[in-house]
């Protein structure tokens, strides 16, 4: 990705990792998290009951709990890239360098997570909507809008990566395509699926009377379970993406060093 | 007493004379950079030849491969069966054209800056959001003549009607907007990048797919007989406020895009 840092971005850019990064830490409650995702995984298939008004005894419907919280976590993860894309450019203007870095690490992070959560979705929908309706793909305003979102996502990261040397430059376009990106991601919720009828059970969710306790039982742990998950992936990966950055920048540091002595001996 | 109420009250009209003489200069530096984009353009024609004959070359490829579908019949939700190359799938197939047009040329505004390293004058000599305003206009002004030029051919070619006339000339200029403030920010946005050429169409192509969405819808409207007028109002007002939106996005972030 990124080769080579401008020099006199060195001593400011870098970002010594910290020991913990964030409130949560600590192994508890990653622990947790394992136990929470076995509950929703034997839970889906032995707890929930099969749901009416879905064919084959209802099992399609299981798929609800691991389609629908990553189709809520690709979107909030988009709203969370752009709120560390609205801190890294506040950062940025009032000249904190290394504040602004550490959050255009995060808002990046966000972004690639939410592309992974989104894939998901789309695949777990599309493996409902193959068993469920029939065809595995048949642009129902749901299937378009997560496409669009997942190709938001994706023109984010190329970006992104066609702006790889440069620190300074990444993080401001970075962060201002996010910020462009969010209209068409608003219409995305708000407007298309209102102008094509759909065939995706929303009401079913949005409506608790609608879902058996059996469901409850299992839904909202999975809930907490993969918002949790999200949480812990997205620790990791701020912590490798910084500690990658801090072993360039001190490779560069090391390397300029040597240069320095050498030219001193000749 | 007096004086100092006098002497208040002049300071701030010469406060807000300022003002307004700032305001004047923002407004004279865009207009400067639209005319020296214009000049330039006219002398060269670069993004116009790229623009124009990248959209005659589509319009007639468009034209051979559609010709087998005029007689094509589809079945629709309710089971009628319906030409499948009707009006809106005639108007959405030119709006797919125009924005690949766009996005073929479009982005000279900048990368010629870039490239022949007048963007450093430009920042010392212009605020950013004139240069901001400037690069707009020119590109909406380039994209609405092509669109002008462009919609009567494609319209003799493929017999794509008119439908209302006020509805589609605002439709055509709403939809102009969206497309050329979304082509210009992410031309500020790629032209600093390594292969921006490339890079232009896979960032802004997906940025416009849900603006495409939009138009559909509303010249699926555009066509159906008996619409009401506030269904016209409601789709092309969509297609409108993306634009805006986009214009208002990109003028309090293209600070942040400029500075380098």
């Amino acid at each position: 990705m990124m080769t080579a840092i401008h020099n006199k971005e060195l001593d400011e850019a870098q970002v010594r990792p910290e020991r913990r990064s964030g409130t949560l830490s600590g192994a508890w409650w990653k622990i947790g998290v394992g136990l929470l995702m076995t509950y929703v995984i034997v839970g889906a298939f032995f707890i929930a009951k099969g749901a009416v008004g879905f064919g084959k005894q209802g099992d399609p419907a299981r798929i609800v709990f691991f389609h629908v919280p990553c189709a809520i976590l690709s979107s909030i993860a988009y709203f969370v890239g752009v709120v560390y894309a609205v801190l890294c450019l506040s950062a940025l203007r009032r000249g904190e360098r290394s504040k602004a870095t550490l959050h255009d690490i995060k808002s990046a992070t966000a972004m690639e997570l939410g592309f992974l959560f989104c894939l998901l979705a789309t695949v777990t929908g599309s493996v409902f909507a193959g068993v469920q309706w029939g065809s595995f793909w048949n642009w129902d305003p749901r299937e378009t809008s997560i496409v669009i979102m997942l190709l938001l996502y994706a023109s984010y990261l190329v970006l992104r990566g066609a702006l790889g040397e440069h620190l300074d430059r990444r993080q401001r376009l970075s962060s201002v395509y996010a910020l462009v990106a969010l209209v068409p991601a608003q219409y995305l919720i708000w407007a298309v699926p209102r102008l094509v009828q759909t065939m995706h059970p929303t009401t079913t969710l949005s409506d608790p009377s609608n879902t058996s306790l059996s469901y409850k039982l299992v839904l909202y742990p999975s809930f907490l379970a993969f918002t949790l998950l999200f949480v812990w992936l997205f620790q990791l990966r701020v912590r490798q993406v910084q500690l990658s950055l801090w072993q360039r920048t001190q490779k560069a540091v090391r390397q300029e060093h040597f240069a320095e002595k050498f030219k001193e001996k000749e | 007493m007096l004086t100092e109420v006098g002497a208040a009250q002049a300071s701030a009209t010469e406060w807000r004379g300022s003002c307004l003489k700032r305001q004047g200069e923002w407004f004279r530096q865009a207009r400067t950079i639209l005319m020296k984009d214009l000049k330039a353009e006219l002398r060269t024609r670069v993004a116009l030849c790229a623009v124009g004959v990248f959209t005659f070359a589509s319009l007639l490829l468009l034209a051979l491969a559609t010709e087998s579908l005029k007689q094509e019949l589809v079945a629709d939700p309710r089971g009628v069966m319906r030409p499948a190359w009707n009006a809106p799938a005639k108007m959405g197939m030119l709006w797919v054209l125009l924005c690949f047009a766009a996005f073929s040329g479009l982005s000279h505004a900048f990368v010629h800056e870039e490239e022949t390293g007048t963007a450093f004058t430009l920042r010392l000599y212009a605020s950013p959001e004139a240069v901001y305003a400037g690069k707009l206009l020119f590109n909406l002004l380039l994209l609405c003549g092509v669109a002008m030029v462009v919609t009567p051919i494609y319209m003799a070619i493929t017999g794509l009607p008119i439908g209302q006339p006020i509805a589609f000339l605002v439709l055509m200029l709403s939809g102009c907007l969206g497309l050329a403030s979304t082509a210009t920010i992410i031309a500020a946005l790629t032209s600093k990048a390594r292969g921006s050429g490339a890079l232009y169409g896979a960032v802004g192509l997906p940025t416009l797919v849900v603006f495409l969405l939009l138009l559909l819808n509303a010249a699926g409207s555009l066509y159906m007989r008996g619409a009401p007028a506030i269904l016209h109002v409601k789709n092309i007002g969509g297609v409108l406020s993306f634009g805006v939106l986009i214009v208002a996005v990109s003028a309090l972030l293209f600070n942040y895009v400029w500075e380098d």
